[in-house]
């Protein structure tokens, strides 16, 4: 079988999960930024999968799909993603709570901002983990062109969490603010109400969200607990729970592939 | 009174919509809510208008849409699907193609690598500011070569910056059609293409209806769920090839348009 793989990388959890499925018998071909080109020749491939998120590999996606070739995740999934708006709708209307967010030019954000307003997170519109995010304590903090659109999120404080899941299985992490997927993290036990915000995002997507990760702030004041980043394949990092994420990514994104085969 | 809001930006409010909006503020409450002055907040909902009618496709303006969307069954002209496909233009060919209506042929390349047919026209990626199509003709090894200057732009020199260019097949068409739907509505145009004549007003003409293309843009507001577009269609042995879709219109090119389009939205609101 010959499985294509669209990443923005060849090394890393791409590679790992190349070697994996070629141990297996497959023909692996990575498709990065360098040699995707979206047409027809794209068609000779069994499936898909949607390492990054990048709006090309997601183009990508979506032309493998309406072309009948599968693609796991489903392109859809990780654009909701990928997305800050989309996914903040998503998880209001999931019940999950997500801090307020802005958008507007820096000239409206001064008339109407006061003082007291802040602190504010600035982040990319599409986009995940902590590229181009930055603490807005002030008005100087930002720096943007008149017309620029900008997306600040209420800066939430308290605890902040990633949440891996594979599977059925959740690995909760304590992380310092704002760092990225790579620092180190403390394991800790996963509190009730965090499996159960991970089993409402899981089941909205019926089964479709193999794995993923959630940020995850509990705000100091009231416990309360933050949704601020969703991802859909991340890197698995500092994955310290049972198994391997390698090989569970595999076997689940196969067995996807055999269901909608079957299908 | 019927209530209408008007999501647009500085530029369509100051150079597209006169005529527009003094015969609508005859007919209904209007509030204009412009991208560059408007505070989005996703937690504030207070709206009370009956409909509103997108006249713009920045990011402000479609997490506008979406909030509408998502908090309200108010009808939204057009919808966020469908502005949100037209500017993305490699996704609407795919979903096009995929419902039959014929396209030039299409194909996305990282900058370098050329297309699979000999002459073309690289467009831009995604068609979300406000610009004027701006034509570079090139004769390259006998291959001919148009680019619009955003989409070079796009890759070589602005924000935003992509790796990629969309190649679409050059079609040599004696005429350029313009179709217009509004709601049930379809009006049809035809112009000198742009590479001939720069001065697309001065060939423009009315014409018959065509029913092919009729069905087309049906199918194209169907799919794309718009209720309001503008097709651009090139014609070559014969047989039509869509070139462009577009999710706000210039109305003011048809005789009355700014009545047509007014009209359908207070027809709309009321439902």
């Amino acid at each position: 079988m010959n499985i294509g793989i669209l990443s923005k990388r060849t090394t890393m959890l791409t590679g790992r999960l190349k070697n994996c499925l070629e141990s297996k018998g497959f023909n692996i071909s990575i498709y990065t930024l360098d040699n995707l080109v979206i047409n027809q020749n794209l068609l000779n491939q069994d499936f898909y999968i949607l390492k990054s998120k990048n709006l090309f590999f997601l183009y990508a996606g979506y032309f493998l799909e309406a072309n009948g070739i599968p693609v796991i995740p489903k392109p859809d999934i990780s654009f909701i993603q990928k997305h800050r708006i989309h996914s903040n709708f998503l998880m209001k209307k999931i019940g999950l709570t997500t801090p307020e967010i802005y958008l507007g030019t820096i000239d409206t954000f001064k008339k109407q901002f006061s003082v007291e307003d802040f602190p504010f997170i600035l982040k990319p519109l599409m986009g995940s983990g902590s590229k181009g995010v930055k603490i807005i304590r002030t008005l100087k903090d930002l720096n943007s062109k008149g017309k620029t659109i900008l997306y600040l999120e209420k800066f939430v404080k308290g605890i902040h969490y990633t949440v891996y899941f594979i599977g059925d299985e959740i690995c909760t992490l304590i992380k310092p603010p704002l760092s990225d997927e790579h620092v180190d993290m403390k394991l800790i036990e996963t509190p009730d109400d965090i499996q159960d915000l991970i089993t409402k995002w899981r089941n909205y997507f019926n089964g479709d969200l193999l794995f993923g990760h959630l940020d995850i702030v509990r705000e100091e004041s009231n416990n309360k607990l933050y949704v601020v980043d969703p991802g859909s394949f991340p890197e698995f990092t500092n994955w310290k729970c049972r198994g391997s994420p390698i090989e569970n990514i595999c076997k689940l994104i196969l067995e996807k592939y055999e269901y909608i085969k079957k299908k | 009174m019927i209530k209408i809001g008007i999501l647009i930006d500085k530029y369509h409010l100051e150079n597209k919509v006169t005529e527009f909006l003094e015969y609508i503020k005859s007919k209904a409450e209007i509030t204009i809510y412009i991208e560059e002055s408007y505070l989005f907040n996703s937690s504030k909902f207070d709206f009370d208008e009956d409909l509103f009618f997108t006249k713009a496709k920045g990011e402000l303006i479609l997490a506008f849409i979406k909030l509408i969307e998502e908090e309200s069954s108010i009808p939204i002209i057009n919808s966020y699907k469908g502005t949100w496909l037209a500017i993305n233009r490699f996704l609407n060919s795919v979903f096009l193609k995929k419902a039959g209506i014929p396209l030039a042929e299409f194909s996305l390349n990282p900058k370098g690598s050329d297309p699979p047919f000999r002459d073309f026209i690289i467009k831009n990626i995604i068609d979300q500011k406000n610009y004027k199509f701006k034509p570079i003709v090139n004769k390259v090894n006998g291959r001919l070569n148009v680019a619009d200057e955003r989409a070079l732009n796009e890759v070589d020199k602005t924000d935003p910056k992509y790796n990629y260019l969309y190649y679409q097949k050059f079609i040599k068409s004696k005429w350029e059609y313009k179709i217009y739907g509004i709601g049930e509505e379809v009006f049809f145009y035809k112009q000198l293409p742009i590479l001939v004549n720069p001065n697309k007003t001065e060939s423009r003409k009315k014409i018959d209806d065509i029913p092919e293309l009729k069905e087309y843009c049906y199918k194209a507001m169907e799919v794309m769920d718009l209720k309001l577009t503008s097709l651009d269609f090139l014609k070559s042995k014969d047989q039509f090839y869509l070139t462009d879709i577009n999710c706000t219109p210039n109305f003011n090119y048809i005789k009355d348009g700014h009545k047509i389009v007014a009209n359908y939205l207070l027809k709309q609101a009321k439902q």
